[in-house]
């Protein structure tokens, strides 16, 4: 009997306890524990996969900036985008995917990746950088610009400074591409205040020339020759902004170094030759005597004269102008009085004759193309003086 | 557990083992037996806290958690078999792209046919035959079951969509919950929406669009006691699925503007195209699905098989983006890197791809295409309106997401959801009219075309009489003013003699009138019953007095006619009045008039 009652006693407990378990406190209490335990497996196994998409985005994605640097852009765009399956959102895969696509020529595709990548960090310098330049293609110059300028002002991820220093002197020599020269001379003046390095300078004075800002152009040269005193292209760009500004002793001087570091510099050759010729025939310039100005200008009346007369000849007559019938009448009557005696008892005929000189030059000019040799001198040398 | 005391014995039983244990509390210790929280006892407190309503509502946090992390698992699961079936890469290989879909349709089929049998077809209508049919009942097998063949399903390729899928496994934790804890047989019922909530929400990562769409396609009512449980489940399946894949929406939406209200009539030819896109979708899977189910049994083996030798042969010609749920390439249409050649192209694949997959019996829900359809052909629409017209605003992203809600209002017939879903995917409130004008579009043409919207098909197809939520929605409702009638004889007044309301009512050749009663209020009384009050002398006493204190209740000509019901057969002329004005009579209803009504109605 005592066996029976511990067997009913033992199914009592049994059936108290299933219904204890059954009472909502206790069912809730069960939930909880079960999701408790359910919740920590999921979350092992959430660790395990989004360590393998990160792994497998990794793999992708080295892939493919192998692929990328060797101009593979077929391979590195497949492995972008691979990468890109496991990490839609990751900044670089899409950057990179962009470089690749834009290397296939596939710029629209490029471009929409580049403006998600734009509207999710306006302020990424490599990112505005490429928009810029995706947007001066398709010829929308007010994009372009304002691209170029957020990646001026960008957040650069390494060498912040001369990324934005190169990013400038690239909107500079886009500027200078459509003609904006206004624009571009106030780049360059920007620019040169954050320069450091001789070779930036120099390049910030190419960029003057081509914008002809000569002044400025000028004192960047100079500033890259304090560094680098030797320097042929410094000293030949230098020269050839002071010949621009009619400063010709300092050309000459500019030149001449240029030269005689670089003689194979032809440019430099045949404009220190002109930069030598203009000094050498102006009348008007100081420390020279009476005789000497007054051979000068029987010179240059006799070079105008040769001038006026091959601008006339049959094949330019066409392009002549009615005005140089004038001035050959002009030269042939004033011809019997400039000669060296007349001069020196008449030195007002001195300018008589070089403002006819100067005149001819200019006509000839205008109507047969820019002079050389002497005839450039006259012509520079009347811009030299005018207004005088 | 039955708080409803359904099952008696048990609760019985639970009732003195918990009686026994305060009992042996109180022996041992009476000034703890003698304790009351807030004047009651630890018992009644429990009993009150855990009511069944609230007890419901804390069910359905632990359902909405169960879900979560069920779904959590399943698009781990998806993930993992796309990876060791179709590889690693963007690229695929010809031969996995030919043999992952192949093969796995048929392991998929075998599966199907032998072991889960339940797990094919449609889970929005599985919920609902649990809830109309069978008690809130779906096995748990068919959970697994959709869980192991939908994830290869979908993972190698076939295309279908997780959303489907996550709703019936959800609907299955629910069930199953529901079950253990012996809920009665009402909330048993309810409980498998909940489920489906909580996994459509987890899916999606848009519990509005889950509950709306829970509300609107499966439940069909709005109601106050499964709202709460609904939203409850649904916010916490999402709380837990952000928790473990980010909360990150499924698509990266660009911004979305509309510059000039005239460019709705843009979005509108979207519609129109979106509408006939949906007719020819759903007009397509009802035509196959029952010719495929027809054919003999073997071929059931091949089925999907097939289905998925065609998709792996269309990624193969060069459209991979037709594989799976596709939402990668939703996200690269929205972005604008397709052609909108290459995007029409998409959306018809698409249309045929999914098609054979779903007739073949796969696995897997049609959500995901359906958006999939939607982006491709709103892009591609987009784009070549840009063609004729350059200076419209909208961005390919923006006529993407508006055919996802146009597909989504036209196939699935869910107007409400869809214009939801997008405004809860694109988190843009100025996208709202264009979704609205294109949703309506596709729906009225969607609805005019194919008459019975595809849920309703599928069910009809599979034998099952489940009541359309879409018929419900657009069911004429019979008011009070359907069936009343005006009074045709004199309204009598509670202050009248009994001899002058005699005098009124004989002059009129009705047998009962209704009596005005003073204060408020109205009675009625017969002519002969007024007759014999007369006979017996108290001609003179006031009708109000010889009345019985039990008032005429009275009701108003919009309420619905069932309404009437509950009182015409208590009462023979039950007045109605004005609800600006209670005693001002509009009318009268008797139980005649309310089943002549019916009947008229039955037969139109």
């Amino acid at each position: 009997m005592p066996a029976a009652q511990e067997n009913r006693t033992g199914v009592a407990k049994r059936l108290d306890l299933r219904l204890y378990i059954k009472q909502p406190p206790v069912m809730l209490a069960l939930l909880a524990v079960l999701g408790v335990i359910f919740f920590l497996a999921v979350a092992g196994l959430s660790r395990a996969y989004h360590a393998q998409r990160e792994a497998l985005g990794n793999r992708w994605f080295s892939r493919g900036v192998v692929d990328l640097n060797a101009r593979r852009y077929d391979s590195a765009m497949t492995e972008f985008r691979s990468a890109l399956l496991y990490s839609r959102d990751n900044y670089d895969y899409q950057l990179n995917l962009a470089e690749a696509l834009i290397g296939l020529g596939r710029t629209a595709e490029a471009y929409s990746y580049l403006v998600n990548l734009w509207e999710e960090e306006p302020e990424n310098g490599v990112v505005n950088l490429e928009l810029a330049r995706m947007a001066a293609q398709r010829g929308q110059t007010e994009q372009a610009q304002r691209y170029y300028h957020n990646a001026i002002y960008a957040v650069w991820p390494s060498d912040q400074e001369e990324k934005r220093r190169e990013t400038r002197l690239e909107l500079i020599e886009y500027l200078l591409s459509i003609n904006a020269t206004a624009q571009a001379q106030a780049e360059s003046i920007a620019l040169q205040e954050n320069l450091g390095e001789p070779a930036q300078q120099r390049r910030v004075g190419d960029l003057f020339l081509r914008a002809q800002d000569y002044e400025h152009a000028l004192a960047a040269y100079r500033l890259s020759l304090k560094y680098e005193r030797r320097n042929a292209a410094a000293l030949a760009g230098a020269g050839w902004a002071a010949f621009q500004l009619g400063r010709y002793p300092l050309a000459e001087r500019y030149l001449q170094a240029a030269v005689s570091f670089n003689p194979d510099d032809t440019q430099s050759t045949e404009r220190l030759k002109t930069t030598q010729l203009v000094l050498h025939m102006d009348p008007f310039r100081r420390q020279i005597s009476v005789d000497e100005r007054n051979k000068i200008v029987v010179d240059a009346f006799a070079t105008a004269g040769k001038r006026l007369s091959s601008c006339a000849r049959p094949k330019a007559a066409a392009a002549s102008t009615s005005a140089q019938p004038r001035l050959a009448d002009e030269w042939a009557k004033m011809k019997p009085r400039i000669t060296e005696q007349q001069l020196r008892r008449n030195p007002d005929l001195v300018e008589q004759a070089m403002d006819l000189v100067f005149e001819i030059e200019r006509q000839t000019s205008a109507t047969c193309g820019t002079p050389t040799g002497e005839d450039l001198a006259l012509l520079l040398i009347s811009k030299l003086h005018e207004g005088n | 557990m039955d708080l409803n005391s359904q099952d008696g014995v048990t609760d019985v039983v639970a009732n003195n083992v918990v009686n026994g244990a305060m009992n042996s509390v109180t022996n041992n210790d009476q000034s703890v037996a003698g304790r009351t929280i807030y004047g009651r006892s630890p018992k009644a407190l429990l009993k009150s806290v855990f009511r069944e309503e609230r007890f419901f509502l804390i069910l359905s946090v632990f359902i909405g958690i169960y879900s979560g992390l069920a779904v959590v698992c399943f698009r781990f699961a998806i993930d993992w078999c796309r990876l060791y079936l179709l590889g690693t890469g963007a690229v695929l290989s010809p031969t996995r792209l030919l043999l992952a879909p192949t093969l796995t349709g048929l392991v998929i089929a075998v599966l199907v046919i032998h072991v889960f049998p339940l797990a094919r077809g449609s889970g929005v209508n599985q919920t609902k035959a649990a809830l109309y049919i069978y008690n809130g009942y779906i096995p748990f097998r068919t959970a697994i079951g959709k869980f192991i063949t939908a994830a290869l399903a979908i993972g190698s390729g076939h295309s279908l969509g997780p959303e489907d899928p996550s709703l019936q496994i959800g609907a299955c934790i629910a069930s199953m919950m529901g079950r253990q804890m012996r809920l009665s047989r009402d909330r048993m019922r309810l409980i498998a929406p909940v489920g489906a909530a909580a996994g459509l929400a987890a899916a999606f990562n848009a519990p509005i669009s889950a509950v709306l769409f829970v509300i609107e396609e499966v439940i069909g009512r709005w109601t106050a006691g499964i709202l709460g449980s609904v939203v409850l489940s649904a916010v916490s399946s999402v709380v837990v699925m952000r928790l473990f894949l980010g909360s990150e929406s499924l698509f990266r939406i660009p911004a979305v503007q509309l510059e000039r209200p005239s460019e709705l009539i843009a979005y509108s030819i979207l519609g129109i195209v979106g509408g006939l896109a949906s007719v020819v979708f759903s007009m397509g899977i009802a035509t196959f699905r029952p010719k495929f189910k027809a054919l003999p049994l073997w071929t059931q083996y091949l089925q999907p098989a097939m289905a998925g030798l065609l998709i792996g042969i269309i990624a193969w010609l060069g459209a991979p983006q037709v594989m799976g749920a596709g939402y990668e390439a939703m996200d690269e249409a929205m972005h604008g890197r397709f052609t909108w050649q290459f995007l029409g192209v998409l959306a018809g694949l698409k249309i045929v791809a999914t098609l054979f997959s779903f007739v073949s019996g796969t696995p897997g829900g049609m959500f995901a295409p359906t958006l999939f359809i939607g982006a491709m052909l709103g892009a591609a629409v987009g784009g070549a309106e840009h063609v004729v017209l350059p200076h419209l605003s909208g961005s390919a992203g923006t006529y993407a997401l508006v055919g996802m809600g146009v597909l989504f209002a036209g196939f699935l017939r869910a107007p409400m959801t869809s214009v939801f879903m997008v405004l809860e995917v694109s988190g843009n409130y100025s996208i709202i009219l264009p979704v609205i004008v294109a949703n309506t579009i596709a729906y009225v043409i969607s609805r005019g075309l194919q008459p019975i919207a595809i849920f309703d098909v599928l069910t009809r197809q599979d034998g099952l009489e489940l009541p359309s939520t879409e018929e419900q929605r657009e069911e004429g409702i019979l008011h009070i003013e359907d069936a009343m009638r005006a009074v045709d004889g004199p309204v009598l007044d509670a202050q009248q003699t009994l001899q002058q309301a005699l005098q009124a009512a004989q002059a009129s050749t009705a047998e009962e009138f209704l009596v005005r009663l003073s204060s408020s209020g109205w009675n009625s009384v017969t002519k002969q019953q007024l007759r014999a009050l007369v006979d017996q002398g108290k001609g003179g006493t006031s009708l109000g007095s010889q009345l019985p204190v039990m008032q005429i209740p009275s009701l108003h000509p919009d309420q619905p006619l069932e309404m009437a019901l509950r009182y015409v057969d208590r009462w023979p002329l039950v007045p109605v009045v004005s609800r600006a004005n209670v005693r001002q009579l509009e009318g009268v209803i008797t139980q005649r008039d309310v089943l002549e009504r019916y009947r008229e109605y039955g037969e139109s």
